[in-house]
Order: structure tokens, then sequence, then C-alpha cells
């Protein structure tokens, strides 16, 4: 589904933070991108979400056969690309149901697909609130704004659910978030496991682990991956630290 | 009615003052007043751009191509309800000239309102008498579709104690020039809701000119979105003239193309323990220019007052301009007043978070455009009136430059 192939990214200051990545997803597949703060993770979910600010000096990613980074950010999204934010993003005065419904639509139109009334949405949003606990006071609310940083998190898997991307990168979903909402957040994840679905979860700490079960590990530092495994991996870090890994690399 | 003329008279008032007739049928008071405002716009001519109240509208277009007096169409709804008198300024002068005649005794002395004073026709008068309440929203909608300038005046009478809330919007086709003059009195304990949709025509030029006196423990709201026309400038001056009044003004302008909206505001504490709330928001694209200016004036005896003023700014793309200018005059001293004032971009951040959920990059601006200006249109508390404004709204911003 995703493959990136020696892929070096710039700052635009000059800075080099992605240094010859190799990553190969496919469908179905959960992976977590592990590694300690300044590696380069959230710039690697920025990348392919799209974000500016970076240059791309050298290497590739190739989603389902299309040059994923020739594509503005709102097209990859409407290919099946999703993003849940580090720092979901407070927008006052835009009403997050309105928004919601905007994001749908436009993906639909996409494809070629009827866009939703207010109604049937309203549908889909009622069954999918269910599914992460929240309560439909916070859809009528302005898109983030005065959410409680486990709301915020909560809203960005609702989002997933509401938009089923084919690739979705979780950027530190799990920081900031107690652990019964830890086990909301990771509930609604698991929901969403599926055969024709990649996951790709960025975190520091192996405790989001414990709760969403990975097929692949890998440990990003410095830019680089230095080293990929099984699950086990996850737990050996946590043991030994990012130090030893990057020694034993 | 030239003959008397002892004075030099402006060349851009010239063609007004020639066609000044007079109203054959009139009573004799109001003819006097006519002849004294051709008088005093003759004399004065256009506003200067030296004046500070001025000086951020381009008054050149109109100054250049006289535009002259026009019939106006105002559309009032039926209103049948003890207390309350709602009729075109036609109806007031045969019937209630005791209305008309004191708005008319002060106040008519500035440029445009001595010209409106010479020739209004359009317009109307509404009186709610003691204790009345009007309970659903008024509607009464200005619309033009000539050229020529139309004078429109407009009064409002709410005597104590009594309540109405007014929707009016201002439209139309054409090339012409709308000088509207509305005068508002609230007596003690009243309320009044006014809220103002300005979307004129695309060629049309609107100077409104609405002057409020509150008496103690008035309430005044004023809502106003300016969305349309070449030229338009909307200057709201209030008088807190009782103890304990209250008023807030709230309103946006959305200017595009090569058009210029201004939003001038001036509050008078007079009397101790009123209170100010006031929320402006500009956006400005294209070549667009828009100018917020607000006085808000503490005079000596106005003890307790509590006054607050925020402006914000929107600018999209590198040639619109939005210029500000807060003002706070303050003679007393025990008062609670604070102005804020912020002009910027579009957040790239929140940009990118609606771009990164599949939104298109114009949708998504307009939807944060629209998102800056709902904060304002919230202070709206008539549902019905505030979604008719985002409606309006949400097509303004689907032709406005950077948002499409």
């Amino acid at each position: 589904m995703l493959e990136i192939t020696n892929l070096h990214v710039r700052l635009n200051d000059g800075r080099e933070i992605l240094k010859g990545i190799d990553l190969n997803v496919g469908a179905g597949e959960v992976h977590a991108i592990m590694g300690p703060n300044g590696s380069g993770k959230s710039t690697l979910a920025s990348v392919l979400a799209g974000r500016e600010g970076y240059t791309v000096t050298e290497g590739s990613a190739t989603y389902l056969g299309k040059d994923l980074l020739s594509l503005p950010a709102d097209e990859r999204a409407c290919e099946g690309v999703f993003l849940a934010f580090q720092y979901p993003v407070e927008i006052p005065g835009v009403n997050n149901m309105y928004f919601l419904r905007s994001a749908l639509n436009a993906q639909r139109r996409h494809r070629g697909e009827n866009e939703l009334d207010a109604t049937q949405f309203l549908r889909v949003v009622r069954a999918k609130l269910k599914l992460l606990d929240i309560g439909e006071d916070l859809m009528q609310r302005a898109v983030n704004v005065g959410f409680s940083g486990g709301e915020k998190k909560r809203n960005e898997i609702f989002q997933m659910a509401m938009l089923e991307p084919k690739l979705a990168i979780l950027d530190e979903t799990d920081s900031g978030l107690d652990i019964d909402a830890l086990r909301t957040v990771a509930g609604g994840v698991n929901g969403l496991r599926a055969a024709d679905r990649a996951i790709v979860m960025i975190t520091h700490y192996q405790r989001l682990l414990d709760y969403i079960e990975p097929d692949h590990v890998h440990v990003l530092q410095d830019g680089r991956i230095v080293q990929s495994g099984d699950k086990t991996l996850a737990a050996e870090l946590e043991r030994r630290g990012y130090g030893a890994i990057g020694d034993a690399a | 009615m030239t003959g008397a003329i002892d004075f030099p008279v402006r060349p851009e008032a010239r063609p007004y003052l020639d066609a000044f007739a007079g109203a054959a049928n009139e009573p004799e008071w109001l003819a006097r007043f006519r002849k004294h405002g051709i008088n005093r716009f003759a004399e004065q001519g256009f506003p200067s751009r030296r004046s500070e109240g001025w000086r951020y509208l381009d008054l050149r277009g109109l100054q250049d191509k006289p535009r002259l007096p026009a019939a106006a169409e105002t559309r009032l709804p039926e209103i049948t309800r003890a207390g309350v008198w709602l009729g075109s300024v036609a109806k007031a002068i045969a019937e209630r000239p005791d209305l008309l005649r004191v708005a008319l005794e002060d106040g008519t002395d500035e440029a445009f309102a001595a010209l409106n004073a010479a020739f209004f026709a359009g317009g109307f008068v509404l009186d709610v008498g003691p204790g009345a309440t009007v309970g659903q929203p008024i509607e009464i909608a200005h619309a033009a579709s000539s050229g020529g300038s139309l004078h429109t005046k407009t009064l409002i009478n709410l005597a104590a104690d009594s309540r109405a809330t007014l929707f009016e919007t201002y439209a139309g086709d054409g090339a012409y020039w709308r000088n509207d003059v509305v005068d508002i009195r609230l007596g003690p304990g009243a309320v009044l809701d006014r809220i103002v949709c300005i979307e004129e025509g695309a060629e049309a030029a609107h100077i409104g000119d609405v002057r409020v006196t509150l008496g103690e423990k008035a309430r005044f709201g004023a809502f106003v979105l300016l969305l349309g026309g070449k030229t338009v400038r909307h200057e709201l001056s209030v008088v807190m003239a009782g103890e304990g009044a209250r008023c807030r003004i709230d309103g946006a302008f959305v200017v595009g193309g090569s058009d210029e909206a201004n939003i001038v505001t001036m509050i008078d504490h007079r009397a101790a323990g009123g209170e100010t709330r006031e929320l402006i928001k500009g956006v400005a694209a294209g070549r667009g220019h828009g100018a917020f200016q607000g006085t808000i004036k503490v005079r000596a005896g106005a003890q307790q007052t509590d006054a607050q003023q925020t402006s914000r700014s929107l600018i999209i793309g590198r040639r619109a301009v939005i210029d500000t200018k807060p003002e706070l005059e303050i003679l007393a001293d025990d008062v609670k007043c604070a102005h804020g004032a912020s002009v910027g971009d579009l957040d790239e951040a929140s940009l990118f978070y609606l771009r990164a959920r599949g939104i298109p990059e114009g949708e998504a601006r307009r939807l944060l455009i629209e998102g800056f200006v709902r904060e304002a249109v919230e202070r709206v508390s008539d549902v019905g009136v505030r979604e008719t404004l985002m409606e309006r709204l949400g097509s303004r911003l689907a032709t406005l430059e950077g948002a499409e």
C-alpha cells in the first residue's frame, strides 16, 4: 500500500531531518514507529500528510501506485490518507459537524459519490459517536475549541471513523491521555482495523502498543530506521531504552 | 429657490442645489427644514478626506459624477398592535409630524445629513408606546432599482419600557447612491435590537448615518453586516444620555474587488453606570480596503462606565488593506475601559488541518473566513435572523477573492 524508499527530508531552514527512510506497509497491517524525541517521527507523519515547510531532497513515497509526494494535502486525504494530529488545531467559529460534513462530502465528490445531506450525515455520525463515547454536544461546538486533551484525541479518531481512510497515520495519539481515555481511543482504533486498511502509529512510549497490538515495530533514530522487528521489539525497547538499540545498530 | 443664497456654493454641491425645488404640497415646517438642509449642504459640499471621520474613504467617484435625487423604495410589513405605529415617511409627514419634527430639529448640519434633510423621501417611522412590545423581528427591506441618489430617513422611537427588534436589509441594482439617515431614541428601560445587512449593488454607494440616544437603563443592541457596494460607510453614534444605559455594538465587513467599506462608531458616555460592549470584525481581499474607526468617549460625569471595544481584522492577499483606529477619550476617573485590536492573515495550521481532511484549499479558506465572521454574527440572538445573515455571508464569500 505504502512504499517509502530512501526518503530524505529537509526543513526549509536547511536542517536535514529524515536521512534515508525505507518502509513498506501492506494492506491490513499495523506498524508502530517508535523513537526518542527529535528522531524525525512527526516529520515523517507531516511529510506523508502533505504539510508545507519541508523539502524532499531524495527518495520517494508511493501510495497505491501513485507518487504520494506530488499530491496536494487535500488530494492525499481524498485518496484515503488520514493523519491523526499530535496537536489537533482549534478553529473558532467553524462548527465541528459542519466541518466534518464538508470533509466527508469533499471526499465523496472526489470518488464520484453523491454528497450526504444533513439528515443522512447525522445518521452516520450518531452510529460512530457511540464507538468513541463522544457526546453529540461536542459535535455542535467549534472544531476542538474548549475540548479537553482527551476529547481532542477522541475527536481525531472519530474523524478517522467517519472518513474511513485506507492509510491512517496516528501521530502520538497516546500523548496527553490518561489511562481511561487511552483505552477508549485504542478501542476506537482497534475497531477500525480492517483487511483493506493500514495503520501507522507513531509513538514515543510502548504504552499505546499494549492496547493496539502492532504487526511490525520500527525504531527511528536520527532520521533513519535503525531496527525493525515484531511486537517483542517494543518490549525490548521499554526494558533497555533507545540508547541501547542505537548502540546495537 | 436659489435666489436667496448669499454664500459661496461648493462646486460639487451645485447640481444638487439646482435640482432642489422643495416638495410642492408639503407643510411649511418641513419646507423650512428642507431649505435649511440644502443651504447647509451647498455651503459645505462633500466631506474632505482631511476630516478625521472621512480619512479612510475615497469619495471622488461620488463627488465627480453627481447623482441627482431619485425615488427610494422601502418595503414595510403591516403591524396592527396597540401602541405601535409603523409607516412610511410620507405617511408620517401627514399623520405623525410630531415625531418627525423632533428628529429633524437636531442634527441636520453635517453635509450628508443636511442633503438628506433637503431631499428625503423614502424610509420609515416606527413608534412604540410605553410598555408595548413587538415580539417578532420587524423585517424591513430598503430596495433600489435606479441610478441617482436615494435619500432615506428613518426614525425609531421607543417609549419607556417598550421593546422591539428590527431586521433591515439594504440591497439593489444600479449605480445609485443611498444616503441614509437613521434616528433612534430609546426611553427609560426601553430595549431595541436593530440588525442591519447591507448588500448594495456592485456599483452602488451607501452612506449610512445612525444616531442613537439612550435613556436611563435603556438597552440597545446594534448589529451590522457590510457585504456589498462599491463605497460603503456605516456610521453609528450613540449618546448614553441616561444612567445605567447599556449598548452592544457588533458588526463585520467583507470587502473585495476594489471596493471600500468603513465602519465608524462613536459611543459617548454622558451619564454614570453605562456599559458598552463592541466587537467589529473585518475581512478584506483582492484590492479591497476596509476601515474601522471606533471612539469611546467617557465624559467627566460618567463614573462607573464599563466599556470594552475589540476589533479583529483578516487580510486575504497582499493587495488588500484594513485600517483600524480605536480611540478612548476618558475624562472620568472611576471607569473600566479596554480596547484591543488585531490584524492577521489566515492561520496556516488551521488551513492545513482542514485540507488534511480532504477539503480543497478554496473551500478551506472560505470555511475559515466564515468562521471568523461568525463570531460576530453569533451575537445576534434571534435564530432566524442569524441564519439569514450566515446564508448571505456564505453567498458573499463564494465570490470573494482567495475564497472561491
